[in-house]
C-alpha cells in the first residue's frame, strides 16, 4: 500500500515538551493531531518530516470550558466528533454544523478542531501522490515553479478547505498560540493570508493550543453550508457560513458572511454583510435584501479551478449557498447540506 | 524501530515496528490480522476501520504507535468477545450480515461491521437515516448498502425483541441440519 | 462442431417434487468467512522469504523508450531483482487475436502509468527507493487524448504495428431495410427521431487493489495467487509469456474483493511476481495501490453515439441506426467483443424489423478501457432508451406502453439472428408499473419530481469462449466422503457474486442434502476443472448446468445402490432432507452419509464429472457468434427522481428493479445483483467521471475523488424478482449480475424529463451540466414566445 515516509515519532507529554522538541528540530519536526490530514499528506510525499511530534498526550490541548465572560475555550485536540455534539457548541450552530459536516464518521473521531483550523490548502495539482506530481512536473505549492490553476500563474491559489475556519471567523474567534518565544493570541481573521502556499501566519515551532470564542448574543442565530459531491467524506468545494444577532424587532445587528473553498483564504463577503446589516427581516422588503446579499457574494466570490470539480458550477452556487444559509440561520435550522 | 505494546481483542501485545508503520500495516503484516482490509492507502474508504476505545477509526492512517494504552478491537475480535460474554457462535451484527446478504465480496464489511457494532452499542435501535449517517464513511461497491441496512435492523430488532420491518432472508440457522 | 446442447441441459423441474433448497434464501457458503475476518484474500497471504515487488511506470502519455538502466536500482542494498520489458517481451492479450500488450513496456509507452519495470526487494519501502534509482530514457511523442483526433491521424501511431492506424476496431453490420425505413420517414410516413448521445469513462473501483502473489518452487512449479475472474485465462497467459509449460504453473484465485470486470484481463504485476519468483527463488508479492488500479483501468469505454429511430404513428419500431466512436484507451484489452457489443446487444427486448450499427474503437493514450458490469450495452443502451422516450413522446404514447408495444416476444429471434429464449420482460415492466405507482403517479408529479421508465437485455454467457475450442465451457466435479460430506471442485470464479454458493446449493438440491455439508474448492487450476471465468453473466448459467450434470450422475448411483440394498424399485427411492427415504416405507430412511457409504460399497470410490457447453448459436455472418447467448435476461427500472432547479442536483429517491433472473436460486443473492447493479448504474450516471486531464494525468486517481456514492447518496433500491423458467438454464435460472444496471441510467434521463422537461443527452448528469441545460430550455422557451 502507499507507505509513510520513515519518520521517528515523540510523544511529550506537557506543552513545553512539545515546544522544546519543535524548537530542537525545526524544519525537521511536524506535530501531528488527529494525522487525518497530515497522514495522506505524508504518504503523498508533501511532507517529509524526520520527526514527528504527537500532541495526544499534551494536556493543556484538551478540553472544552466555558469562560468567564460566557464564552467558550476549546482545546486544540478537541476531536471533531466531540465538538459536533458537545452541549456548550450548540450555542453556535454555525460551528457545531460545519465539524458534524467535515469528512464521514471515523474521520472525525480522530481528527481535532486545531487539525481543522491548520489544515493545509487544498488544489488538484497539489493532492496527488508523489508519482503523479512528478509525472506533472510539480507545481508551485511544492517542489515546482508553475502554478497549473492560473495559466503562468505566479502565486500560489490552493483553496482553504477546512469547514471550520469561516465558521469560526464568523464567530468572531481568537486563537491562543504557544512557541519558542512565549504565548501570543491572534483573531482568526488575521491568521489566515491570501497564500495558497502557507495560509496561516504561523511562526516556526508554534502550536495552537486553543480556541476562543465570545459569547454568543442573545438573539444570535448562525448556519452552516456546504456544497460537495457526495453526502459525507469529501472536502467542500464550497463552504458558506453565516451569522448574526436578532433582536426583538426582527432587525439584523452583527452580520458576518464568509465564503471558503474558493481561495487560499477564506472571503469575507464585505458587500453582502454591509447589506445585511441592519436589515428588517419582519419586513417585506426582506426577499429583496436576501436576492442583494446573494448577488453581492456572488460579485465577490470567484472559485478557481484549483479543487476538483467545475468551478463555474461553485461560482454560480455562492447566491445559493447563501441565501439558503442564510434562511437556515434565520429559521434556526441548518446545515445547508444535500442530505 | 519501536517496540510497540498494544491492546488487541483484550489481549497485550508486544510488536517491534518502524514509527511510521500505521496501525493497519501493523495489524495485517505484523500481528497477522488480516481481517482488517485496506482498499484506498489513505483515509477514503473505511475498509481498515477497527474500534479505539469502542469509536470507529481510520487505522490506515493511524499511527500504530498512538494505539498504545488504547483498547484496539478488530473484526477478528467480535465473535471471541461475544462468546467471552457467554454468547455463542458469531456476534449477532456478523451472523446478521451473513443472514441477510449483506456479504457479497466481503472486503468492506470487517470496517463496516465494526462501524455497525459502534452504531448498535451507542444507539440500540436505530433508525435507517441513523445506520446512514454511521456507515457514511464506509463505502460498499457490492451491494448499494440495502441489504447492509437490512443487516443492521435485524440485528437490533432481534436484541430488542422488536419486529424488523424488511424481509427477511436467511433464516436463523442453517436450515436443513440432519 | 459444437456438441449436442441435449447432453448439458437437465430440464427446469425439480429434481424430486418440489424444491428443498433451490428459491430459499440461504446463507453463503464463505458468509461467515467473510464476516469474522477469517477469509483470505491475496494480501493476506504472507509466505516465509516473501519479498515485495513494485512497478515504475510512464510519467509520460506517449514515448519511445531509448534506454532503461537498472544498474543503480540494483545495487541497492535489499533489492534481489529488477526486470524490465526486455525480460518478458512476449506480446498478449486477453483476446487472443489482439495481443498487443506487454507486461513491461519494450519500446513504447501509451499513457501515464503504463509499466516499465519492477523491483522485488525485501519491504515495499526499499522496492520503492530502487524505482527511483531507475534510470529511463524517453522520447516524447505526440499524446492522442480525444477519439476523433486518433480518427484523423495516426502518425505517430500508438501501436504501429496496428494495419489499421489508431483504429482499434471497426464492425459495420445491417440487418433488414434499414434506408427503407429512413427514407419513409423523411418523405414523412414514419417519425424519425434523430440525436447525439455520449457516454463517458468510468470505473470498477472494487474495495480491493489487485494483488498476486508468486512461488516458484525448487521443483519448478510456478504457483500465482491473484486477485484476478478470470484464473483459466492468467493460466494460459503465463504459459504463453513466461514460456513455461503449463503443467508447470498453478493459479490459484483466493477470495476476491470485488471486481466488476476489472480484473478480468491478464495484468502486468501477475506476469511480473511470476517472473521475480523464478528470478529470486523467493516468493514474491505485488499489491497494487489505489492510484495502481485506476491507471489499469478497463473500465466502461466512453462512447459518442448518434441514434436514428424511425417509428410509425402507433410507436412501433421501423428501424434503428447507429453510429458509434469508441474511445479505447491504450490497448485492446477486450475491445474486439466491446465493439461488437456496443450494437449487437441492442436488438431486445423490442422487435428491430430493420437495424443498423457502424462502431468504431480507437485507440487514445489513455488507460485502456475493458469490460465493466454491463460490457458494451450499457452505453447504447443509454441512447436508445432515452430516444425511444423521445419517440413515445413524439407520437403520444405513454413510456411504458411504447415498450409493451415493440415487445419482441418469447421463443424468438431478433433481426441479427439471436435466439431468443425465455422473456419475462412484459412480466418486469408490469411489475415495476404496479410498485411505483406509474398510472396514478408518471406526468402528474409536483414539478420536480418525476418518473422515469427503461428496459434491456443482457447475456447469461456467450458461445464465444475467447480462444475457439470445442471442449466444455464449465467443468464441475464431485468428490463424495464417507462422512456424508461432498465437496465440489469448480473452475468458477466467486467475486462476491456467490457463484461458489451457488453450486453448492444447487448439489444439494440434487442430492437432497444440508447446504452445510456441501464444501466448495473452486478457481485452482490444480484442483479444479476448467472454468472460463466470471464474465460475460455466464457463470450460474453455465457451472450451474455443470453442477447440476454432475450431480445427477452421482445421485443415481446412489439412489441405484440404496435400492438395491433396500431390494426396492429406484423409483422409491428419495433422496431429501439429508437422507435417503423409500417412498412407500416411511419407517425406512437412513442418512445421506449411510447412502453414501452403500454406493460406495456398490460401485467403489464415489465421484463425477459435470459440463456444460453451448448449443451453435449466432447469426450466419462474421461476427454473428459475438454476443450470441443461450439466454438472455431482461430488466426494467422506474426511477423516481427529483430535480433541485436552483443547484441542478438531482436526487434519485426510489429505483425499482425487475428482473427477470429465469429462476432464483437464491433470492436474497438475486435481489444483491439486482441492487448492487442499480446501486452502480446510477452511481456512474450521477457522480462518477474516469478521465484524464491535459496532461494525459489521471485527474484524480484515489477514493476521494473518484466519488463513488456512500451510504448517504444511495437510494431506496426496490428488487423486484421476476421469473421466466428459461428451458435451459439450471432449473430455469439466467443471470442477475449485470443486466439490472443497464436501465437505472436512462431511467434517470427519462426521469428528469418528467420532473423539469429537460431531456438528458450526455453523461455524467452532474449538477453543473443539469443547470446548463435547465438554462438552455428557458431561453428555448423564452425565445419561442412572442
Amino acid at each position: 500500500m502507499l507507505r509513510l515516509p520513515e519518520f521517528t515519532l515523540t510523544r511529550p507529554e506537557s506543552l513545553d515538551a512539545a515546544l522544546a522538541l519543535l524548537k530542537e528540530h525545526g524544519d525537521a519536526a511536524l506535530p501531528i493531531a488527529g494525522g487525518t490530514d497530515l497522514v495522506p499528506n505524508m504518504k503523498h510525499g508533501l511532507f517529509e518530516p524526520k520527526m514527528v511530534v504527537s500532541l495526544a498526550d499534551v494536556p493543556e490541548l484538551h478540553g472544552v470550558e466555558e469562560t468567564a465572560d460566557g464564552g467558550l475555550r476549546i482545546g486544540a485536540m478537541t476531536t471533531l466528533a466531540s465538538l459536533a455534539v458537545h452541549e456548550s457548541v450548540q450555542r453556535y450552530p454555525v460551528l457545531a454544523q460545519a465539524a458534524s459536516l467535515i469528512a464521514g464518521p471515523q474521520l472525525r473521531e480522530v481528527g481535532t478542531l486545531g487539525g481543522n483550523v491548520m489544515l493545509d490548502t487544498r488544489c488538484q495539482w497539489y493532492n496527488q501522490t508523489y508519482f503523479w506530481r512528478k509525472a506533472l512536473g510539480y507545481c508551485l505549492k511544492k517542489d515546482g515553479t508553475e502554478c497549473h490553476v492560473v495559466k503562468g500563474g505566479k502565486k500560489c491559489v490552493a483553496a482553504a478547505s477546512n469547514d471550520t475556519a469561516p465558521a469560526l471567523m464568523s464567530l468572531g474567534a481568537v486563537l491562543e498560540l504557544a512557541g519558542p518565544e512565549g504565548a501570543r493570541e491572534v483573531t482568526i481573521d488575521e491568521f489566515y493570508v491570501a497564500d495558497g502556499i502557507v495560509n496561516r501566519d504561523v511562526r516556526q515551532g508554534e502550536l495552537l493550543v486553543a480556541v476562543r470564542i465570545p459569547a454568543p448574543a442573545a438573539g444570535h442565530r448562525s448556519a452552516y453550508g456546504k456544497l460537495r459531491t457526495r453526502g459525507s467524506i469529501d472536502f467542500p468545494l464550497l463552504g458558506v457560513a453565516c451569522s448574526f444577532d436578532l433582536d426583538a424587532a426582527g432587525v439584523i445587528a452583527n452580520a458576518d458572511l464568509v465564503v471558503t473553498a474558493l481561495q487560499a483564504r477564506p472571503t469575507r463577503a464585505r458587500k453582502a454583510i454591509a447589506l445585511l446589516e441592519g436589515a428588517d427581516t419582519s419586513g417585506e422588503g426582506f426577499e429583496a435584501v436576501i436576492a442583494a446579499v446573494a448577488a453581492a457574494a456572488r460579485k465577490q466570490c470567484h472559485p478557481l479551478p484549483n479543487i476538483p470539480g467545475d468551478h463555474e458550477y461553485r461560482r454560480e452556487m455562492v447566491p445559493v449557498y447563501v441565501t439558503r444559509t442564510l434562511r437556515a440561520a434565520l429559521d434556526e435550522g441548518g446545515p445547508v447540506h444535500h442530505i | 524501530m519501536q517496540n510497540l505494546r498494544l491492546n488487541i481483542n483484550g489481549d497485550s501485545v508486544e510488536v517491534g515496528a518502524p514509527s511510521h508503520w500505521t496501525l493497519c500495516e501493523v495489524l495485517r503484516y505484523r500481528l497477522g490480522l488480516t481481517g482488517t482490509k485496506q482498499g484506498c492507502d489513505k483515509g477514503d474508504c473505511g475498509a481498515c476501520t477497527v474500534l479505539i476505545d469502542g469509536r470507529p477509526v481510520l487505522s490506515c492512517i493511524h499511527l500504530a504507535a498512538l494505539a498504545e494504552d488504547k483498547e484496539v478491537t478488530t473484526i477478528e475480535g467480535l465473535r471471541p468477545l461475544h462468546q467471552a460474554a457467554g454468547g455463542e457462535g458469531c456476534d449477532p451484527v456478523q451472523d446478521s450480515f451473513d443472514r441477510c446478504g449483506a456479504l457479497q465480496c466481503g472486503f468492506c464489511q470487517s470496517g463496516m461491521i465494526l462501524s455497525a457494532k459502534a452504531l448498535l452499542d451507542e444507539v440500540p435501535v436505530p433508525t435507517e437515516e441513523d445506520a446512514r449517517a454511521a456507515l457514511s464513511g464506509n463505502l460498499c461497491r457490492c451491494t448499494g448498502y440495502t441489504q447492509i441496512f437490512q443487516a443492521i435492523e435485524r440485528a437490533a430488532c432481534e436484541r430488542a425483541g422488536l419486529e424488523p420491518t424488511k424481509p427477511a432472508w436467511a433464516p436463523e440457522s442453517s436450515e436443513h441440519e440432519a | 462442431m459444437k456438441p449436442d446442447p441435449a447432453r448439458y441441459v437437465h430440464g427446469t423441474d425439480a429434481p424430486w417434487d418440489e424444491f428443498q433448497v433451490v428459491g430459499k434464501p440461504h446463507r453463503k457458503v464463505d458468509g461467515l468467512a467473510k464476516a469474522t475476518g477469517e477469509a483470505v484474500y491475496a494480501d493476506d497471504i504472507q509466505l516465509p522469504g516473501m519479498l515485495h515487488a513494485k512497478t515504475l511506470r510512464s510519467p509520460h502519455p506517449h514515448a519511445r523508450i531509448r534506454s532503461v538502466d537498472t544498474a543503480r536500482a540494483e545495487a541497492l542494498e535489499g533489492v534481489h531483482a529488477v526486470i524490465t520489458g526486455a525480460d518478458l517481451p512476449t506480446k498478449y492479450g486477453v483476446i487472443p487475436w489482439t495481443p498487443d500488450e506487454n507486461a513491461l513496456a519494450t519500446d513504447l509507452v501509451r499513457f501515464i502509468g503504463d509499466e516499465v519495470a519492477a523491483v522485488a526487494a525485501v519491504d515495499e519501502d526499499t522496492a520503492n527507493r530502487a524505482l527511483e534509482l531507475i534510470d529511463v530514457d524517453y522520447e516524447l511523442l505526440h499524446a492522442y487524448l480525444e477519439p476523433e483526433e486518433s480518427l484523423e491521424r495516426h502518425d505517430p501511431a500508438i501501436h504501429p504495428d496496428n494495419k489499421k492506424g489508431n483504429i482499434s476496431k471497426h464492425v459495420e453490420l445491417s440487418f433488414g431495410e434499414v434506408d427503407e425505413a429512413l427514407e419513409r420517414a423523411e418523405a414523412g410516413e414514419l417519425t424519425l427521431i434523430e440525436d447525439d448521445y455520449t457516454f463517458h469513462g468510468t470505473t470498477h473501483a472494487p474495495i480491493e487493489p489487485h494483488c498476486a502473489v508468486a512461488r516458484y518452487s525448487p521443483d519448478g512449479l510456478l504457483t500465482l495467487w491473484s486477485s484476478t475472474q478470470i484464473t483459466h485465462y492468467v493460466h494460459r497467459t503465463l504459459s504463453a509469456v513466461l514460456g513455461l509449460d503449463p503443467a508447470k504453473i498453478r493459479v490459484v484465485q483466493p477470495c476476491l474483493g470485488g471486481a466488476f470486470g476489472g480484473k478480468s484481463d491478464p495484468f502486468s504485476l501477475e506476469f511480473c511476481v511470476a517472473l521475480l519468483a523464478m528470478r529470486t527463488g523467493r516468493p514474491v508479492k505485488m499489491l497494487w495501490t489505489r492510484e495502481e488500479v485506476f491507471y489499469a483501468h478497463r473500465g466502461r469505454h466512453p462512447m459518442k453515439m448518434h441514434y436514428k429511430t424511425a417509428a410509425d404513428a402507433e410507436g412501433r419500431v421501423h428501424a434503428v441506426d447507429a453510429k458509434i466512436l469508441i474511445d479505447g484507451g491504450s490497448y485492446s484489452s477486450f475491445g474486439l467483443v466491446t465493439t461488437y457489443y456496443s450494437g449487437q446487444l441492442l436488438t431486445g427486448p423490442y422487435d428491430f424489423p430493420a437495424y443498423r450499427f457502424d462502431s468504431t474503437r480507437v485507440f487514445t493514450n489513455k488507460p485502456p478501457c475493458g469490460p465493466k458490469r454491463g460490457h458494451g450495452s450499457v452505453q447504447p443502451r443509454f441512447a436508445f432508451e432515452v430516444q425511444l422516450d423521445e419517440v413515445a413522446e413524439a407520437v403520444g404514447v405513454d413510456p411504458i406502453e411504447i415498450r409493451r408495444k415493440n415487445f419482441q416476444g418469447e421463443e424468438t429471434e431478433t433481426v441479427n439472428g439471436q435466439r431468443i429464449t425465455s422473456n419475462g420482460f412484459l412480466e418486469c415492466l408490469a411489475r415495476v408499473e404496479e410498485a411505483s405507482g406509474w398510472r396514478e403517479r408518471r406526468g402528474k408529479l409536483e414539478r420536480g419530481r418525476g418518473l422515469g421508465v427503461a428496459g434491456s437485455m443482457y447475456i447469461s454467457g456467450t458461445n464465444y469462449p475467447v480462444y475457439p475450442n470445442d471442449m466444455p465451457q464449465a467443468g464441475i466435479q464431485l468428490k463424495v466422503d464417507r462422512s456424508g460430506v461432498v465437496t465440489i471442485f469448480t473452475g468458477g470464479n466467486d467475486i462476491g457474486q456467490g457463484s461458489n454458493s451457488m453450486v453448492a446449493y444447487l448439489v444439494a438440491e440434487e442430492l437432497g442434502m444440508d447446504v452445510a455439508h456441501v464444501r466448495v474448492v473452486a478457481a485452482d487450476t490444480d484442483l479444479c476443472p476448467v472454468d472460463l471465468g466470471a464474465y460475460s453473466s455466464r457463470v450460474t448459467f453455465m457451472v450451474g448446468n455443470a453442477a447440476i450434470d454432475a450431480a445427477r450422475k452421482l445421485r443415481a448411483q446412489i439412489v441405484e445402490a440404496v435400492a438395491e440394498a433396500w431390494e426396492v424399485e429406484p423409483a422409491r427411492v428419495r433422496l431429501v432432507g439429508g437422507r435417503a427415504i423409500d417412498l412407500s416405507d416411511s419407517e425406512r430412511s437412513i442418512p445421506t452419509r449411510e447412502a453414501f457409504q452403500i454406493a460406495e460399497v456398490r460401485f467403489d470410490t464415489l465421484g463425477s464429472t459435470g459440463s456444460y457447453n453451448t448449443p451453435t448459436l449466432g447469426g450466419d455472418y462474421r461476427g454473428g457468434t459475438i454476443g450470441a447467448s443461450p439466454a438472455y435476461s431482461f430488466t426494467a427500472h422506474v426511477v423516481e427522481a427529483v430535480v433541485d432547479e436552483e443547484t441542478g442536483r438531482i436526487t434519485v429517491e426510489n429505483c425499482w428493479i425487475a428482473h427477470d433472473c429465469g429462476r432464483a436460486i437464491n433470492p436474497m443473492l438475486v435481489a444483491g445483483q439486482m441492487e448492487g447493479s442499480a446501486y452502480m448504474g446510477i452511481a456512474e450516471a450521477l457522480m462518477e467521471e474516469q478521465e484524464v486531464n491535459r496532461f494525459g494525468l489521471h485527474r484524480g486517481p484515489s477514493l476521494l475523488d473518484y466519488t463513488i456514492p456512500t451510504s448517504f447518496d444511495t437510494p431506496e433500491l426496490h428488487a423486484l424478482i421476476v421469473e421466466s423458467v428459461d428451458p435451459e438454464g439450471p432449473y430455469g435460472a439466467k443471470e442477475a449480475g449485470e443486466g439490472p444496471l443497464h436501465p437505472s441510467i436512462p431511467a434517470i434521463s427519462n426521469a428528469v424529463y418528467d420532473a423539469v422537461g429537460v431531456r438528458l443527452r450526455h453523461l455524467p448528469f452532474t449538477p453543473g451540466r443539469v443547470l446548463k441545460e435547465l438554462r438552455a430550455a428557458r431561453e428555448s422557451r423564452a425565445g419561442e414566445s412572442p
